[in-house]
């Protein structure tokens, strides 16, 4: 299905209203009926393309670099002929200087597979006064980035990890997808403890070809665990970045009173008096933050900390921004 | 500690509001929904020790402040004396030493202890209400109610004496005001410098008031404020004795300071009949006696006067008056027996009687003792057998108004006793060898040092021959093996006097050392001064106060005295046909303090509260306390906010800020 596909296909399940502010230059208006998803953000950001680090392997034409030799317009290296190559492929030029036969090899474009791991325990229903749950910023955020994805011809896949993985969605590039890509996101739950480490695991061998992987997460796992999960991803050769997921009190810890904290995924119970702790708890806090960007900076994975309180557009401006290739890169 | 206002006390249990705030508190917590449980976790496992400690001391802090604002604002007093240990009185007896001692005053524009104790308790009574007063003045030692506590400086009973205080008199007496009366919640408050003659440590007094007031059926609480600070140097001057002497009258002076500070010279002025003369006298040591002979241009006739100086820290002890009456010879009798030695009686009689005009001595046989004219007898020398009755209860009474009886050894043994001493038999030195005298009392008795300050040569006695004595008597001179030379006895207001050997070569060498003279005249002088006696008189004593009919007049030009207080004031009366000089007692002059064990002892087991006021200013006996509880109350909060403050956090290389990342 081409671009033209999609957009008929994104007309079918759009709502009457409300109308963008301004027209997209791609696709028509997104979809409106999920509220964590938001057409003006989406017009906005579909100017910006979504690039990945690594060379991908695509199972159609695409944007994206290739680690195999292509149809491109982008020359790649000269090689000898051997018997059996295409003769149209040989550079009569080059056997005109050198009166040797040589194939011209060009790089081939791929699209990509994007793979969302949204973390979906209890402690992702966390939230401190107006802000959003984190789940909720972890809707909006895949949402939104499904959307850009399949919107630029790249594929989108999802798996939403409780206690283990209950929900998955395999990569697609179809629009139709996106259809139950929100519907899976709107209906997410979260509860019970987090088993983020089983999941990354999970997906790294699952997903046989190289990806594009994102975690949405507020990784309160095992830090340890956890860039032991990296290091499998990495070596399954996947593009990896993390977007860890915080609400502002569960760093700053600003409480004034005894409080009775009960905990979002096991229910336990701890009546705590936050002045007496607080100094800990910053310590506590500090570390974690530390060990996990350092975990992730071991395998070249980008780490995003994300508060609840920041705007999820620029969290992903300023996400795509920092992946668009330098000039002359490829 | 005292508080005026003892009710809002209850406020204290106040003190507890910060702990229960800080329990309901715990109780009244919140729920919160938390994700990030296992830092929280982390956190609760690691607060411990320091934090609990911390939060412990901002509790204690606030409770402390709010201790501290109710102790403010119930008025505490504090300042020793009414400060700790108090409470609500009903009744206050002021004991109030107002004897001559009382007027030092510390410095020149200081008042006197005696106006500074009393301006202080009438603060201390106006502060502490409806308190009711009851003084008992030294001078009257009567337990009287004061109407109201401003009055008490001006009153008489208050006002300055030249007598003495009996403070276990006084503490006795408000003992039995406090039975008679039933005062309720009472307080005993004794003012006094603790001049240890006023306070008769001796006294038996003392065990009865400690009995009595340990058995009260309720508490009294006894205060002690010793004003008992010597920071100037007094001077005193007294007229020791006085007497007729050939055409002159003769007075011995004695001019004493507190502190030896070196030589100096003192004014002392001297109004004899009116007539002043002043003179410097030369001073070194804490005393000196000397003497001043006036002459009498043949006036047979009575006199009177005073001696002074200038002001110092007292100015009650800086006069003594004196009076004598008309011109008199003095009479000693000598009784001697047969076998006395012609040498013997030779030396006594020259010794009572070695020319000076007005002095007479008569002869007696024992067998005429009873001749004697016991009341004319200034000295009676006792060379016999000691007496029988009857003589001997004559010769006992007149030795109890004040007489002087010198016995020498007689040469016949005898049983008879005087006085409860008798004669041991005659005791020889041995071959070649001497008794001599080993030591002697240089400060009192006949062997005294003269007024000079001179020694006698008493080392300079051999005696072959004594006799030893047997009784209850105080050794003024002793031999080498301590037995007594030259004892005495005090009988009533005289005394008798032993001396052991004779002056007679066949016992002593006494004669030529002419040391029986010295003991004859001095005894003469001592026997005198009982017939002198009757010019003399102590302030406050007897001796002082008009008998029968008389009526007192004051004739000296030295002071005008205090109506109110004339039998405690020293001067010269006239009691009717008799002129009475009236000095404040001698103790009053003494610089001996009562030492805190010994008023310890004194007061043992009475739960006694001792303020030592040295400096004797006229700050109040308390302050208000209010003030210090405020600060103190500030420096609690100020302890309990940087308690609260929370430290700064510091960002270290291995903990990044956690502000998010994009």
């Amino acid at each position: 299905m081409g671009r033209a596909g999609i957009r008929s296909h994104l007309r079918s399940i759009r709502t009457p209203t409300p109308t963008p502010t301004r027209p997209l230059p791609f696709i028509l208006p997104p979809p409106v009926k999920y509220d964590f998803l938001d057409s003006a953000v989406l017009s906005r950001l579909g100017a910006l393309p979504i690039e990945a680090r690594l060379a991908m392997i695509g199972n159609v034409a695409g944007k994206h670099r290739s680690p195999h030799r292509g149809s491109s317009v982008e020359f790649a290296e000269y090689r000898k002929y051997v018997p059996g190559d295409d003769t149209r492929r040989l550079d009569w030029k080059a056997y005109a200087r050198s009166d040797r036969h040589y194939i011209k090899e060009f790089e081939a474009d791929t699209n990509l597979r994007a793979y969302f791991v949204v973390d979906c325990s209890g402690s992702m229903k966390y939230a401190s006064g107006e802000h959003d749950q984190k789940i909720q910023f972890a809707r909006k955020f895949a949402a939104t980035m499904a959307y850009l994805l399949v919107d630029q011809g790249d594929s989108a896949g999802l798996s939403c990890c409780d206690e283990s993985i209950h929900l998955e969605l395999p990569p697609s590039r179809r629009p139709a997808h996106l259809q139950n890509f929100f519907d899976v996101l709107s209906t997410l739950e979260p509860k019970g403890e987090t088993g983020l480490v089983d999941a990354l695991h999970t997906v790294a061998e699952k997903v046989g070809q190289r990806a594009l992987i994102f975690i949405i997460s507020d990784l309160f796992c095992d830090p340890q665990s956890f860039g032991d999960a990296l290091q499998h991803l990495r070596y399954r050769k996947h593009d990896v970045a993390v977007f860890h997921l915080m609400d502002p009190q569960e760093i700053n810890f600003d409480f004034t009173r005894p409080y009775r904290f009960v905990d979002l995924e096991d229910n336990t119970t701890i009546v705590a008096e936050p002045n007496l702790i607080a100094e800990e708890y910053d310590q506590a806090i500090r570390e974690f933050l530390a060990t996990v960007e350092t975990k992730c900076h071991d395998v070249h994975a980008d780490y995003h900390l994300v508060t609840s309180d920041q705007n999820y557009e620029e969290v992903l401006r300023d996400f795509l921004t920092t992946r668009l290739p330098k000039k002359g890169a490829r | 500690m005292t508080f005026l206002q003892q009710t809002m006390l209850w406020g204290l249990f106040a003190v507890s509001i910060p702990v229960i705030i800080h329990l309901l508190n715990r109780r009244r917590f919140r729920t919160v929904e938390w994700g990030a449980m296992q830092f929280l976790l982390k956190a609760t496992r690691e607060s411990r020790g320091k934090k609990r400690l911390k939060h412990i001391l901002i509790l204690l802090m606030r409770s402390l402040a709010i201790a501290a604002l109710i102790f403010a604002i119930a008025r505490p007093l504090v300042g020793g004396f009414l400060g700790w240990g108090g409470g609500s009185v009903e009744t206050v007896i002021l004991i109030l030493d107002r004897s001559s001692s009382m007027e030092r005053s510390e410095k020149d524009i200081q008042l006197s202890k005696r106006t500074s104790v009393l301006e202080r308790v009438t603060e201390a009574m106006a502060e502490l209400g409806e308190a009711r007063l009851v003084l008992i003045d030294s001078a009257t030692g009567i337990a009287q109610e004061v109407p109201s506590p401003d009055v008490l400086p001006e009153l008489s009973f208050t006002a300055p004496t030249d007598s003495a205080a009996d403070i276990p008199g006084m503490l006795v007496s408000a003992l039995d005001y406090i039975q008679e009366a039933k005062p309720g919640r009472s307080e005993i408050w004794v003012a006094s410098d603790l001049q240890r003659e006023d306070w008769a440590l001796d006294d038996s007094r003392w065990d009865a008031f400690r009995a009595n007031l340990d058995g009260l059926d309720f508490n009294v609480k006894l205060r002690v404020l010793a004003l008992n600070g010597r920071e100037r140097n007094d001077f005193a001057i007294r007229v020791l004795s006085s007497r007729r002497e050939a055409g002159e009258f003769v007075l011995d002076l004695e001019l004493a300071r507190e502190q030896d500070t070196g030589p100096t010279t003192k004014a002392v002025t001297i109004s004899h009949l009116g007539a002043r003369s002043a003179t410097q006298v030369s001073f070194n040591g804490q005393s000196q006696r000397f003497q001043k002979r006036i002459p009498l241009e043949g006036a047979p006739g009575a006199g009177h006067g005073w001696v002074s100086i200038p002001d110092n820290a007292n100015s009650r002890n800086n006069v003594s008056y004196y009076a004598y009456g008309k011109e008199a010879p003095v009479h000693a009798y000598l009784v001697t027996e047969n076998a006395t030695s012609s040498d013997a009686l030779e030396a006594l009689t020259k010794g009572l009687a070695p020319g000076f005009a007005n002095q007479e001595v008569t002869v007696r046989q024992p067998s005429q003792a009873h001749q004697i004219n016991f009341d004319s007898a200034s000295l009676i020398v006792w060379k016999a057998p000691l007496p029988k009755p009857p003589v001997s209860n004559q010769l006992f009474e007149f030795v109890e108004k004040g007489g002087v009886t010198l016995f020498f050894p007689p040469e016949e043994d005898s049983d008879a006793s005087f006085g409860g001493i008798s004669w041991d038999p005659i005791t020889q030195s041995p071959p070649d060898k001497f008794f001599i005298v080993d030591d002697w009392d240089h400060a009192d008795g006949a062997f005294r040092d003269a007024l000079g300050g001179a020694p006698l040569p008493l080392e300079r006695i051999r005696a072959i021959k004594r006799r030893g004595l047997v009784g209850d008597f105080i050794s003024l001179a002793r031999w080498d093996d301590e037995e007594p030379l030259l004892a005495r006895r005090v009988i009533g207001q005289g005394q008798v006097l032993f001396l052991s050997t004779l002056p007679d070569y066949t016992w002593s060498n006494f004669e030529r050392t002419a040391l029986h003279l010295v003991l004859l005249q001095r005894s003469f002088d001592d026997g005198n001064r009982r017939l002198g006696a009757g010019f003399f008189g102590v302030a406050g004593e007897d001796s002082a106060i008009p008998q029968g009919d008389e009526i007192r007049d004051r004739v000296d030009s030295y002071a005008e005295g205090d109506a109110g207080n004339v039998a405690y004031e020293a001067g010269v009366y006239r009691f009717g046909e008799r002129t009475v000089a009236v000095n404040r007692p001698v103790g009053e002059d003494s610089i001996e303090m009562l030492t805190t064990a010994q008023l310890d002892a004194a007061l043992l087991d009475t739960d006694y509260s001792l303020l030592e006021d040295k400096s004797s200013s006229s700050e109040s006996f308390f302050s208000e306390a209010w003030r210090a509880f405020l600060i103190a109350m500030l420096l609690f909060l100020i302890i309990e906010a940087l308690l609260c403050l929370q430290p700064k956090r510091v960002d270290t290389s291995t903990a990044p800020s956690p502000e998010p990342t994009s």
